[in-house]
Parts: C-alpha cells; structure tokens; sequence
C-alpha cells in the first residue's frame, strides 16, 4: 500500500503516526510547503509573546520523518491532484499513491486593502511570520495595528502588549473572539485587553496603507487615518483548496468527507483545517480548524487509510484562552440561533470572579462557555461530545462546586 | 499488574485521600511538614459531591488512548511505559489548559509543584505515586482510605469481586444486607432531602 | 450565583436579599455550606472520635476496615459517646443562659442592678412557692433574692431532683426515678456527662444514651425552665400583642439597632435605651426620625414576646439583614450568632457589638454587658448607633413586613381558654383539634431556608392539628404571615372554629427556644387535666430544620418527657444502628416516645398525625386513618 499525505501539519502527521501503528512497511510520502520537522502552530503566538523560544516549537523531533520512514518533499506545495491516474502533482513532479490523505490545512484569508504589499505587514499563520514580527519589533515599532478580532488577531493584540507595543486593533464586531465566546465572556475579554492598554476600536476596516518601504499609515473606513509601523493581519483562514479538483471531489467550505474522513473518492481521505464534517453540537456540515479535530481527524483518517476502519461521530468545535488572570473555556454551540430550540442557563459569580453559560437542546449539552474555574471544562466538553442526556436537574452543572460526579449518579 | 480502582460507592467524602496525596507529594512527604512548605502541595485527587451531596473521589483514569495526552500543545503529556501512567513533563508545559478542556473527567489542576521549575504554573495531575511504589509503597490515597473507596489490585481481581458480588445481592434466596447499614441509610436520608419538593 | 437562590430560601426577602449579597460580593451561610461538600461521612455517621490523644479514630461502615478506635471503642459506643457530648454541649448552652438570668435576679435583690426591676411580682411569687419560700411579710426584692438562691442551688448537686421537675406529672417523675434518669443537679448532669464520655468510663452504650436523656431533661426541667421564668419574672410574662416580621421591619428614615443572640439580659436594656427621649432627640437631631429596634433569632423572640418588638429574621438570616445597608448596628449577646457576621458587617457601615464576657467575635468591637452597667452601657452604644445614621449609604430594604402576633405564655393561653385549659382539652376531646403539635428550631443550609418549618405548618393546622412554636420555627411561620387571625383561613374547620371564636391565630407563638419549656409546662397541664401521662396526650414535636447541638439536647428532653419528635435533618447517629433503632424504636418502651427522622416536611406531617391520631384511639376518643 503506498500513501500518500498532503501537509506536514499535525493532522498529516498523526495520520502518519496512525498509519504507521497498523502498517509498518507501506511507503509514506509527505508533501509539506513548510520546512523542518512538525512544529506547533498554535503556540506560535507564544513565541511572540515572548513566553517560549521557537526552539520549543517542534512536536516531533528531527528524526521524525526518518524514524516513521517517510519520505518529504518539503518546501513544495501540491499542485493537483490526478483523480483517474491516482497521482499527486507537485509542479512536473508526480507522486503515485493507493491512499491519499488531503491535510493541507488552511491559509490566512487575505485582506482587500490598497498597499497591503507594503513591509511590516504580517499574517500571523506560520513561524517565519512571527519571525518576521519580530524582527520588527527589534527594529523599532511605536504602534502596531491589528486587523481582526478572531483567534489570530486577539493572540496577536494579547502577544504585542504583552511585548509592551501600543497596539490598536480593528473589530467587525462588538467585542473580541465574538465566533468563539458568547457577549459576556467577550466582554469580560475586551475589558481585561483595555485595562492593559489595548486600543479597540469597532466596526472599522483599513482602505488603504500608506508608506515608504515600509507600513507607516492606515487609512480607515471611517476616513480617519491612524499613524502604525506593523500591522498583523488575522481575518481569519480558508482552507488550502486551490489544487483540488472540484469537479471529482466534493468540496464545499472545505473537503467533504463522510463519518471515516474519507472523500467521495474512494481511497482518498482529508483531515484537518481543510476538511468539512459534521458539528456535533449543531449538527450540520462544518470546518473546525482547530488543533485537537487536527489531531483527531488526521489519527482517525490514518487508522481507515491502514485499513481498521474507524469511525468519527464528528468535530467540535472548542477552545480555551488563558490571558493576563483571566481563563475562558467555550466548547460547540455558544451563541445559539434564538429559536426557541435551546434552553440557556447562566451563572455569574462575582465574588469569585466566574461566568458559566450552558446550552442545551432536547436534554442534551450543546454548547458552553466558562470564565474562570476552568479546570473541570473537560466534563462539560466531553459530555457535549458524546451526545448525553443530561439527567436531572441541569442548573447543577453550573455550580461552582460542580464534579464529574454529578453526572455518574 | 496493580492499578488503583476507585469504588465510588464505598466513598464516605472525608477527603483523608486529599490530604494523603498533597502530603505524599510535598518536599517533605509529611502532612506536617508539607503545611509549611512553599509552593503548598496540593492534592491530585479530588473528592467531589455526587447528585444528593455524597462523596465522589474523581481521580485521574490514565486512560488509553488519554485525551490530555492527545491534546498537549507542546507534547508535555506523556505515558510511562512500564506502569502505563500518563504523566505531565513539567519543564515542557506551558500551562495552556488544553488538557483542562480534554479531560473528561476534570482531574487536572494548575499550580507550581516543588520538584518542578520555580514558581512555574504547569499542569498537575495524578502519578499513581510512582515514587512510593519504587519504594515497595501503595499509592498514598489508596493507604489512608479506610472505607475500601480506593484499592490497590489488578484490575480482573477486582473485576471478580465486583462481579461476584452482583451475582450475590441477585441471586434469589441469598438475603444478603446491604454491606453497611449505617451508611445506606444515611445515603437514602441525603436522597430523600435531596428530593423533597422546593417551596 | 443568581440561578439557584430559590432553591435555598422560600422567603421573598432572602432571596432578593442573596442577589444584593451577590452583587455586593458578600460570602453567605450558603456558600461555605457549598464549600464544604461533601462533608465527611464519617462525621455524618458519627463514627469518627477526637476525644482522646490515642486517637483521633474512626470505624469503616463498610465493615473491612478498622472497626474499633484504639482504645476498643466500637461504633455503639463512639456515636453514643458523640451524640451525650451533643446533648451536653446544648444543655450547658441554655443552663448557662439561665444562669445568667438568676445573676440579674440576684442582682436585683442586692440592689446592685439599677436597670433591672421585678416587672411580674405575681409569677415571682407564684415560682417561690414552688421552691418553698415563704412569702408572707417579705418585699418582692427579698423573695428575688431567696429565689434566686434556691435556684443557683439547682444548677449544684446538693438535691436529689430539680425543684421544677415536679412540674411534671407524678407518672412521668415516677418513670424517671425507675429509669434512674430523674434530673438532680443542672450542672451535675453536664459535668457528669463529659465525665462518662471521658475514655474508660461508661462504654455502655445504653447507659451513655439514658444518661444523655437525664442530661437533657436538666436543661428542659432545670436551665431552660429556670430562664424562662426568671425572664418572665424580670421582664413580664408575655400576652398577645401585634408584631411584624421579615426584613421590612427596618425603616428607611430611622436608625435600626438590631439585636441578636439570646439572652434578654442585653437586649431588654437596648429597648429601654432606644426609648429614652434624650436619645430620641439625638436621633432627630441626627435626620433621622426615630430609633427602630427590631430582632433577629431568639433575643429577638424574647423582645417580640414581651413587647411586640418586630423581627427582621431568623438564623439564616442574619447575614442577609446586614447586606441590607440599612442597620446602624448589631448587637449580639450569644449563641447563634455566626463569627461570619463581623466580615459581613465590614463591608457596609453597620457596627457589631459584642457584649457578653464570654462571648467574642472577629470584626466586633467589645462593650461588655454586667447587672450594674447595663443600662448606661445600652444608651452608651444606642448613642453610637444614632451618631452612625450619617454614615448610612444606599441602603435596600426590598419588602414590606408581614404582621403577626406573638406573646403566648402559658399563663396567656390558660387566660385566653378562661383560666382553664379545660375549654382546649373538649375541643380535642370533641375531634374539632385533633391535637397539637410543637415545632421548634433552627435554620439549616441543608434544607431549603424556611421550608421545612412552613410546609410543616401548613400541613398540620389544615388538618386541624394546633400548633405552638418557638425559636427560628416561629419566625418562619410568622415571616409566612401564618400568626394572624388571616390564616385561620388555612387551618381545617375545626381548629379554624375553635380559635376564631377565642380570637387566636392557628399557630402560637410560644416565645424563644428556652421557652420550649412553655410547651412542656401547657402538656404537663394537659395531662395533669386528664389524669394520664404526657406520652398519652394527642401531641407531637418537630424540629424540621434542626442544626445546633441546643436542639439535640431539646429534642432529647421532648422524647425523655414523653413527646414524639420528628428532626429533619438526620443526626450524626446512622453509623450505629443500635443507636438509630434505640432512639426510633426502643425508647418508646422505656419513655413512651422516640424519635424519627425526616427531611421531608409533607411526610413528617403525615408521621406526627399519625401518632397524634393513634395517641387519640388510645384514650378512646374518636381517631381517623392517616
């Protein structure tokens, strides 16, 4: 059996790790733009702040491709993929497989401004971009912009004043994380950022860039202009698609694939940031470009790719952000659709500082948000993705005091 | 090879594990001591209140494969080999309670630990007291718990008993009392309360 | 946490005042109950032993771990041991408290209590009778003075039974002396008690528990009784008089003193204070127009009783009263008064005043209290109270008082019956009141605040069965608005007939839980009245949100008297199940009454009725299924 992995990231490397658990000896060939062994993206944003070296970066170690017997082609992008000849095409260069594995991930979802090719302009996706920034930074920023309140530009916003820059950052919405957290959590968020002196400003996009080489000015929607030497993009991402054939295989939002991560071609299989399965809790098709489905998705692909079918009953969406004191855990549907489908329960605790909010629909567990007390949020996020029926009284799982316990008897 | 098997049922909540575990993994390895030691041990089982306010020692499964392990960021979490327990390496967490949000059962804390890197926040968790085993002791909860809410057995001795048991309290003609009056009574008494219809 | 506030108080005032507490970031009663979850069960079992330094033990309910403490003692011997330590610790509680109050009588008759007086000659010279003082040609002050000596002999060992033990009727002291549990010396009782507990004395468990009842008895016969009476004599045997209750009670443009603990030694002198027209004028003087006093737990009884003086709350309460930023100061004397309230205090403008010797609190400031200062300390600190009306900031007092009456003294309820309790034994005879019910006691986080006494209630007067409480009991029901002639509209008909025509509310209130001991006196009564025992009366006690080990020692002393008593929450008592079947089964057939234990105030209603109806087959009289 030849295999083939497009994407070094981790959803490719646990499939690696998983293939290799069933079949010792089939050819592995990984395919991956980005050098060096397996790293962890998204501590890269603690690289920025400062809190680790990029020395710590890596998953795997040097020996990793070796030790699995895998052969790299790296600093190479796919190209296309020969659905009829069963090949992979990286520029000239075509690569046979039996089984393939599309996990290349997703690319930051570029900005429509003037000038936006201008220097000090960062995405923050990869580790040469906080290389990048940080360079920079050695050279001297007196304000940075960050455009976009997501994951990316909050980890952005929090690793710039965190290094003591004065930063602005330009959201859509009313408060950061507003896809992740629900409006009490982002609120408690963006207060906790402003008290350490990050400049949020809302509902207002750049037009333009403005400057010599290098970023010096942008030029807000608002025909105000604000005075910056480093912006960091984080719009978001969209999955890596460009080379699919969308005429043979399924791709919606992001690859389709069925219960065992496989596409609508038989033997080819897609995991991670560029794959679409079903959301447990809102139970529709959907991308959860998140780290942990990337390490789920891609071990249960590798396991079907082997052979020992697996089946996966979908992704969750989940994350869990630690700033300055304050810890926010959320897990599957936060900000449900008011329907009058889901029941919400909340709780406050001002003395001790927690906000917990539960979402259910038909007895069960959907979505959750907590702030503070996070440590038991795994119990909450399990029982969202097992589908269980929550017995008896379900304002009991608010409790400060709550314990897996509560569940068992 | 032995494991520590939880029996929930037996738990009376008098948290001595709580104390035994912070005790057995302080500079010290002594309760007295370790009160006065800084960063202050804590424990790495937690008794918590059931459905009707009973006791329910929550402690780390070592599951396989473990969630916490799979959902590391920098790889920190990591199984031992020989005794199959899932250990954190405290010098490579970087304390983003991934694991927290992992954990099915909520068993992982927060804090600096004594034998980690100085006033260090990272991810804390059972160890099955592989340093008391090493030297020939039973982990530290498993030794104070005095109600048999905590063994040290091979899992299928354990499996028999309880099987063998079940099979006792359903076999027709065995009158068998419950195995602690007392302490049923008390548990239907907690459940009772715990129903009676609010006003 | 705003969700579950429901879940622990069924009052209006609590609840909406545990929002405020939440806002105001203040840690409740309830909290550090949640806190301590779940609490050792080897405790709750009252298997676990700290009294002696071989120890501390505990025994394995589950039969495979250590079954005896070091010293041999197995599970009977440790819960009886722990739960005689219980009944102790209350007995001394209230005996303590009355001797306090034979201090002020003693006091008096020397002379050296100028804030004191005799407001009830007649009961003084009624109670000197019985210790057998001679009255004639000697002033009220000399018969206080001999009283109060006779009295401090019966806290000492120097007779073989309790003067007011003979209150009882001759077949229940009979009982006693053959049992061998007739109470002889107050103190002697409690000091013989830690003695038998010691390690290596009485490791009979049997002979711990009997004791324990004669140990109880020397509070409900001796310092309980001795406090109620000497109080009576002191400040007035109360009458029925208009009252209100719940935290409406303080008023936005007075000072509000609130007084809390037990004792009426303290608090009877703050209400003089708070009327002293010096003060009064201060207070106007201050922008304030007048000087509010009001209760809170059984100081506050004591006052309601006597005076009419209103009640903000009971125990669990007193956290939630202070939230409301509307109390100029606190004044605690004891018992009761959780060392939390100090940390409350802080955070708003309220003073705390501790005043008893023995009685210290963190976050009070100390102004102590004795028979010849007492006065002029009351006006002392009511002054300080009035001069912090300034400091007063938002305050929120969310609802408007429930009216009540109180103030039912035997004596009163014999006077409203037309000086016999003729008139109550034929409507019980006729089945119009199938019986009566005592329900008394605290508050616990452990049941939802309020409930247990108020469901209990309602439950017994709709099925015609009167009812008489005290303490924390008597407030919730007052706070429910069912001590007014309103809620005869609940009661069943025949308890609704019989008590619209004497003009009382369905449910009397019988005054603080010392006076617990008015109940035993009105059965007493009742049964001397029909010639038979206690246990042969239609009558039950409860004591459905029980915590305190005053009311261990007050439950003990119902059952030794022959009283069926329900608790609803379960004492440290289940890791024994000889204890548990001796103290619901095995008593009845030494003390004619036992125990039983449930949480649920519906089923304990069904349970008491149920005794109440088969107590009412066995004197023949006419008796329905329950």
């Amino acid at each position: 059996m030849q295999y083939v992995i497009i994407g070094n990231g981790i959803a490719g490397v646990s499939a690696a790790e998983a293939i290799r658990r069933i079949d010792p000896d089939g050819p592995i060939t990984m395919i991956g733009d980005e050098t060096g062994p397996p790293y962890c993206r998204p501590m890269i944003s603690m690289v920025l702040e400062g809190r680790i070296g990029p020395e710590r970066l890596p998953v795997r170690g040097r020996d990793f491709y070796d030790r699995l017997g895998i052969m790299p082609v790296l600093g190479r992008r796919a190209t296309a993929i020969d659905v009829d000849r069963r090949q992979v095409c990286i520029g000239e260069r075509r690569c046979a497989y039996d089984r393939l594995l599309i996990a290349a991930g997703a690319d930051p979802r570029p900005i429509r401004a003037e000038a936006s090719n201008l220097g000090n302009i960062f995405f923050m996706r990869r580790r040469e971009d906080v290389h990048g920034i940080h360079h920079a930074l050695d050279a001297g920023v007196r304000r940075a912009l960050v455009l976009g309140g997501g994951l990316v530009g909050f980890k952005a916003a929090y690793g710039l004043i965190q290094q003591g820059i004065p930063t602005t950052m330009l959201i859509g919405s009313a408060y950061p994380l507003s896809m992740q957290v629900d409006a009490r959590a982002g609120a408690m968020i963006r207060e906790a950022l402003v008290a350490r002196g990050l400049d949020v400003r809302v509902n207002l996009e750049v037009r333009a860039f403005d400057g010599n080489g290098a970023v010096r000015q942008a030029h807000l929607s608002d025909g105000s202009h604000l005075d910056c030497d480093l912006v960091v993009v984080g719009k978001g991402v969209l999955p890596a698609r460009s080379f699919i054939p969308a005429e043979r295989i399924a791709v919606d939002l992001g690859v389709v694939v069925d219960d065992h991560m496989q596409t609508c071609v038989p033997g080819v299989f897609a995991a991670g940031d560029v794959a679409q399965f079903v959301d447990i809790a809102r139970q529709t098709p959907w991308v959860n470009a998140i780290w942990p489905e990337a390490v789920n998705t891609g071990r249960i692909a590798g396991f079907n790719m082997a052979g020992r079918p697996v089946a996966c009953p979908g992704t969750l969406s989940r994350n869990v952000i630690r700033i300055f004191d304050l810890d926010v855990m959320t897990a599957g549907l936060v900000n449900p659709p008011e329907d009058g489908t889901c029941q919400i329960l909340q709780a406050e605790d001002h003395r001790r500082r927690t906000y917990r909010k539960l979402v259910l629909r038909g007895g069960r567990l959907v979505g959750m948000a907590m702030v503070g007390r996070i440590e038991q949020g795994g119990v909450l996020t399990a029982l969202i993705g097992s589908r269980t029926a929550v017995r008896g009284n379900p304002e009991r799982l608010l409790d400060a005091h709550f314990n897996a316990g509560r569940l068992v008897s | 090879m032995k494991k520590v098997i939880v029996h929930p049922e037996r738990c009376v909540g008098c948290m001595q594990c709580m104390l035994a575990c912070a005790a057995a993994h302080s500079r010290s390895g002594t309760l007295l001591g370790a009160l006065g030691e800084a960063p202050l041990p804590r424990s790495r089982i937690h008794v918590g209140v059931g459905a009707f306010d009973e006791g329910f020692p929550n402690r780390c499964r070592h599951c396989d494969p473990a969630p916490c392990m799979l959902a590391c960021l920098p790889g920190a979490i990591y199984r031992d080999a020989s005794s199959g327990t899932v250990l954190v390496d405290a010098d490579r967490c970087i304390n983003c309670a991934s694991c927290a949000m992992a954990c099915p059962y909520g068993v992982i804390r927060y804090h600096a630990v004594w034998d980690g890197p100085p006033e260090k926040i990272v991810a804390v968790k059972c160890d099955n007291c592989l340093a008391r085993q090493a030297q020939g002791l039973v982990p530290a909860c498993v030794e104070i718990c005095k109600s048999g809410a905590l063994t040290f057995e091979a899992p299928d001795r354990a499996a028999r008993r309880r099987t063998d048991e079940v099979a006792r309290s359903v076999s027709s003609g065995a009158i068998c009392p419950p195995p602690a009056p007392g302490f049923a009574l008390l548990a239907a008494h907690k459940r009772a309360r715990a129903e009676v219809p609010a006003g | 946490m705003t969700h579950h506030h429901k879940g622990k108080t069924i009052t209006q005032d609590g609840q909406l005042l545990l929002r405020k507490a939440e806002t105001d970031q203040i840690e409740t009663v309830w909290d550090r109950h949640q806190a301590q979850l779940p609490q050792c069960g080897y405790c709750e079992l009252g298997v676990s032993c700290r009294v002696c330094n071989m120890g501390p033990c505990r025994v394995d309910p589950f039969g495979e771990g250590p079954q005896k403490g070091v010293c041999g003692a197995d599970a009977d011997i440790i819960v009886a041991r722990n739960l005689g330590r219980m009944i102790a610790a209350g007995a001394a509680a209230h005996s303590d408290h009355g001797r306090d109050l034979v201090e002020v009588l003693a006091a008096v008759a020397e002379g050296r209590a100028p804030g004191y007086a005799i407001a009830d000659p007649a009961k003084l010279d009624r109670v000197a009778a019985e210790y057998g003082i001679a009255l004639e040609g000697k002033t009220a002050v000399q018969v206080a003075g001999e009283l109060a000596h006779a009295m401090q002999e019966d806290y000492g060992t120097r007779k073989k039974e309790l003067t007011l033990a003979g209150r009882a009727p001759a077949k229940r002291r009979e009982l006693w002396r053959r049992l061998g549990i007739m109470p002889r010396g107050i103190d002697r009782e409690t000091s013989e008690m830690m003695h038998r507990t010691h390690m290596g004395v009485d490791n009979g468990w049997q002979s711990v528990l009997l004791h324990g009842l004669r140990n109880a008895l020397s509070d409900g016969w001796g310092g309980s009784m001795i406090a109620t009476e000497v109080s009576d004599i002191l400040f007035g045997t109360p009458r029925p008089c208009p009252t209100q209750a719940n935290v409406g009670v303080l008023k936005k443009d007075q000072v509000n003193i609130i007084v809390h603990g037990h004792n009426p030694v303290v608090s009877e002198t703050i209400l003089q204070a708070c009327q002293d027209p010096e003060l009064l004028a201060l207070a106007r003087e201050r922008g304030a127009a007048g000087i509010n006093l009001a209760g809170l737990c059984c100081t506050g009884n004591e006052l309601l009783m006597r005076h009419g003086v209103p009640m903000a709350g009971n125990h669990l309460m007193t956290e939630l009263v202070i939230a409301t930023g509307a109390v100029e100061m606190m004044i605690v004397d004891y018992q009761c008064i959780m060392p939390s309230l100090g940390t409350v205090a802080a955070c708003y403008h309220t003073r705390m005043i501790s005043t008893s010797d023995k009685a210290r609190f963190p976050g009070m400031e100390h102004h102590e209290f004795h028979p010849p200062n007492a006065l002029e300390k009351a006006r002392q600190i009511v002054r300080l109270a009035v001069e912090n009306f300034a400091s007063r900031g938002e305050s929120y007092i969310p609802v408007e008082p429930v009216p009540a009456v109180g103030g039912f003294s035997v004596e009163a309820v014999v006077g409203a019956l037309g000086g016999s309790p003729g008139p109550l034994i034929e409507a019980i005879k006729a089945g119009r009141i199938r019986g009566a019910a005592g329900v008394v006691g605290c508050n616990n986080p452990k049941i939802q605040h309020d409930q247990g006494h108020v469901a209990l209630v309602r439950e017994l007067i709709a099925n015609d069965v009167l009812v008489v409480d005290t303490g924390c009991a008597a407030v919730a029901t007052a706070k429910a608005g069912l001590k007014t002639i309103e809620a005869l509209a609940l009661a069943g008909p025949g308890l609704q007939e019989v008590c619209g025509a004497l003009g009382i509310p369905p449910v009397l209130h019988f005054g603080s839980c010392v006076d617990n001991v008015r109940i035993l006196v009105l059965a007493a009564a009742l049964a001397d009245a029909l010639g038979v025992d206690i246990s042969d009366l239609p009558i039950a006690g409860a004591a459905p949100e029980w915590y305190s080990e005053k009311a261990v020692s007050i439950g003990a002393y119902f059952v030794a008297s022959g009283v069926y008593t329900v608790l609803g929450p379960m004492p440290p008592i289940a890791g024994s199940a000889n204890v548990v079947k001796l103290l619901t089964e095995g008593l009845t057939g030494a003390v004619g009454a036992a125990f039983a234990v449930e949480p649920d105030p519906n089923q304990a209603a069904v349970l008491m009725r149920r005794h109440i109806e088969a107590k009412r087959r066995a004197l023949g009289l006419e008796a329905i299924r329950v």
